[in-house]
């Protein structure tokens, strides 16, 4: 298992990722994350700590996403303003898929249906 | 000599000698050094049946004590082959051969029906009297020879003479034997248990050491390690198991082993430590180890450091003052399981240096631990006049502690320096996602030393990833593959070019899915060139008014 830390709030999950999401583990971060997901219809990705996401890292972000769906169970992102990824999900087009927050609290007290899903 | 009559050999019955005589055939037949030149095995083997033949006996046998288990097991015998073939031991002090090491003296038994014995073999081969004297090398007790009559019978004083005098004939083999298995046993697993190379990593220096005690027969459980993590980060390792010789060194290698596979998966150091105590206990090894692990992080300029029951590691900054890392010690590895180990931050700037060692290094008899570590900490902040600067750190720490003194420990150091990065950089890459990480951070490193903000060396630092992810997928499959990563600034701009030589492989479109376009958006330019040689991208960021303009 890679470094992550998770959490759960009221049953959702709350994953925190301790490093950089890349062509070198994100499949193995993609089935770790499905798998953290267990029973519950909604998961929250933190990557308030994370500090590069390439693009094997964004395509794992979408196909989790549809893999959560697939299960009736919704993804949410955590990233701050001031974190260097938010240029990046723009520039990606992330949030017109995947909902991303300010902050964990901001995030698991958003309970409306993300766009994409 | 108690002769039986129906126990007399062949080369007795034939001359007939006096007694005398006969006893310094047998003696020189015993010393003769044409047993010298015979592996051990066959010169066991040929020395038992000589001393069978001088003392008239049935049976001959050799057993050598396993120190670290206390037992005795057949090594070599003659008329009582079962006992080698089934591997008997005998626990030491226990059964006859048991006393005989125990007791360090021959021991005679007329009627073995009124004795105890732990080898089964020795009743059902029916034997009645036996003599057992001890082998020994240097003063202490290796192993046990004896031999048996199947007929009641005294072994009398020169029975026991003519038996030590092989006894002693055979510890001069075995322990030369033993000495060469040693030295052969101890060169393999240096080599394979040490790093042969250490990582070379932008912006650091790496350089260490291992120097065997005396005579370097015996292995130490001595250790270091490097090893690079996720994300660019380094891991270094010291370590000392408690002991010398070969089962400490493989309790070495087992926590190096288990050490690297924790330290792989991710987990942060405390839980590393602990992880480690508790295989180690569970195994039952019975030997405790002290350690360190440090976790470099060069981008912030920091280190983590966690510490079982290991001496302090010296840490020299920038001003080139030497200190140790204060550290809250946990308990050493292998003693109890359940163990927290706290890790704590420390700054590490660029012009730092790390020295990780074992006691060896600061140990002297008669000395305290104090003593020593404050002569460390002056051999590392005024290393001797004669020593040339292009030494290594290990190096110049070393020679000025211990050049001249004969070692009397082991000795491990790892030596670590942060150094400036180059205006100009150039990588070579192993072809595996796995540097990926390692070379982002190098990459946001250079791109802070040439004064360039932290949106753009963000930006500049995931094109390059991406552009390096492209390379590393045409070199896929490839063996030994690499790829080249140039780094370059002036006034104006920054540039990185990274190129691969893929042409073994039918080039795909670049950057399937997204990762051209990233590429694109994140830097104010991207040019990808194809050709024969392989795929060049260079990537250009101009310089922002409020940059440094390179230092």
């Amino acid at each position: 298992m890679m470094g992550l830390v998770v959490k759960h709030f009221d049953g959702v999950p709350v994953v925190q990722p301790r490093e950089d999401i890349d062509a070198s583990n994100a499949r193995q971060l993609r089935d770790e994350l499905s798998r953290c997901l267990e029973d519950a219809d909604r998961m929250v990705l933190d990557l308030s700590e994370t500090r590069y996401v390439d693009s094997a890292g964004i395509d794992m972000l979408f196909r989790l996403n549809d893999l959560l769906a697939q299960r009736r169970a919704s993804l949410a992102l955590v990233i701050p303003q001031s974190s260097s990824l938010t240029r990046l999900a723009q520039i990606v087009a992330l949030p017109s898929v995947v909902p991303i927050h300010e902050t964990v609290e901001q995030a698991l007290a958003d309970r409306s249906t993300p766009t994409g899903a | 000599m108690a002769a039986d009559p129906e126990q007399t050999s062949e080369s007795a019955q034939a001359e007939a000698p006096p007694a005398e005589a006969a006893h310094l055939g047998d003696a020189r037949s015993i010393t003769d050094s044409a047993l010298g030149y015979m592996s051990l095995e066959e010169m066991l083997s040929e020395l038992l049946e000589r001393i069978r033949t001088a003392l008239r006996a049935d049976t001959a046998a050799v057993l050598l004590l396993d120190e670290d288990r206390d037992v005795l097991v057949a090594r070599a015998a003659r008329g009582l082959e079962e006992e080698v073939r089934q591997g008997v031991q005998v626990p030491l002090a226990r059964g006859f051969a048991g006393r005989v090491a125990a007791q360090a003296e021959p021991i005679v038994i007329e009627d073995l029906s009124h004795a105890e014995v732990v080898n089964p073999i020795l009743r059902q081969k029916g034997i009645r009297s036996m003599l057992g004297v001890p082998v020994q090398a240097e003063g202490n007790v290796i192993g046990v020879m004896h031999v048996g009559a199947l007929k009641r019978r005294t072994f009398g004083e020169e029975d026991i003479a003519m038996l030590q005098l092989a006894a002693d004939r055979a510890a001069l083999a075995i322990d030369a034997a033993r000495i060469s298995e040693q030295r052969a046993v101890t060169e393999v697993m240096q080599r394979t248990l040490l790093p042969d190379a250490l990582p070379e990593v932008p912006g650091l220096r790496f350089s260490a050491k291992y120097l065997p005690a005396g005579s370097g027969v015996k292995i130490g459980g001595d250790w270091y390690d490097v090893l690079q993590l996720t994300n660019g980060r380094l891991a270094l390792v010291i370590g000392d198991v408690v002991g010398r010789g070969v089962l400490a060194a493989s309790v070495m290698a087992e926590i190096r082993t288990a050490l690297r596979a924790y330290l792989t998966e991710g987990h942060e150091l405390g839980r590393v430590m602990t992880l480690l105590n508790d295989l180690l206990v569970s195994m039952g090894r019975h030997r405790s180890a002290t350690a360190a692990i440090l976790e470099l992080d060069l981008e912030h300029e920091e280190l983590e450091a966690v510490s079982a029951g290991h001496l302090p590691v010296l840490l020299m900054t920038p001003d080139g003052r030497a200190g140790f890392l204060e550290q809250l010690q946990g308990l050493p590895l292998g003693i109890s399981a359940g163990q927290e180990y706290v890790p704590q931050l420390y700054e590490f700037p660029v012009g730092s240096a790390l020295l990780l060692y074992t006691d060896g290094l600061v140990e002297r008899r008669g000395e305290s631990i104090e003593d020593g570590l404050t002569r460390l900490r002056s051999a590392a902040e005024d290393p001797a006049a004669e020593i040339d600067e292009d030494a290594s750190f290990a190096d110049r720490v070393y020679r000025t502690l211990l050049d001249e003194s004969p070692l009397e420990d082991d000795v491990a150091l790892l030596a670590t320096e942060s150094l400036p990065l180059d205006r100009q950089l150039e990588l070579k890459l192993e072809a595996n996602p796995a540097v990926l990480g390692g070379l982002r951070r190098t990459l946001g490193r250079w791109l802070s030393s040439q004064g360039v903000e932290e949106e753009d060396l963000f930006g500049m630092t995931l094109a390059a990833s991406e552009a390096a992810s492209n390379a590393i997928e045409h070199a896929y499959g490839a063996r030994e593959a690499s790829f080249a990563v140039c780094c370059e600034s002036d006034d104006a701009e920054v540039r990185v070019i990274v190129s691969d030589s893929g042409h073994w492989r039918e080039t795909r479109p670049f950057g399937r899915g997204r990762g051209l376009g990233i590429m694109r958006a994140l830097v104010d330019s991207a040019e990808v060139e194809r050709g024969e040689q392989g795929t060049t991208v260079t990537l250009r960021k101009r310089r922002s008014k409020k940059d440094g303009g390179g230092t």
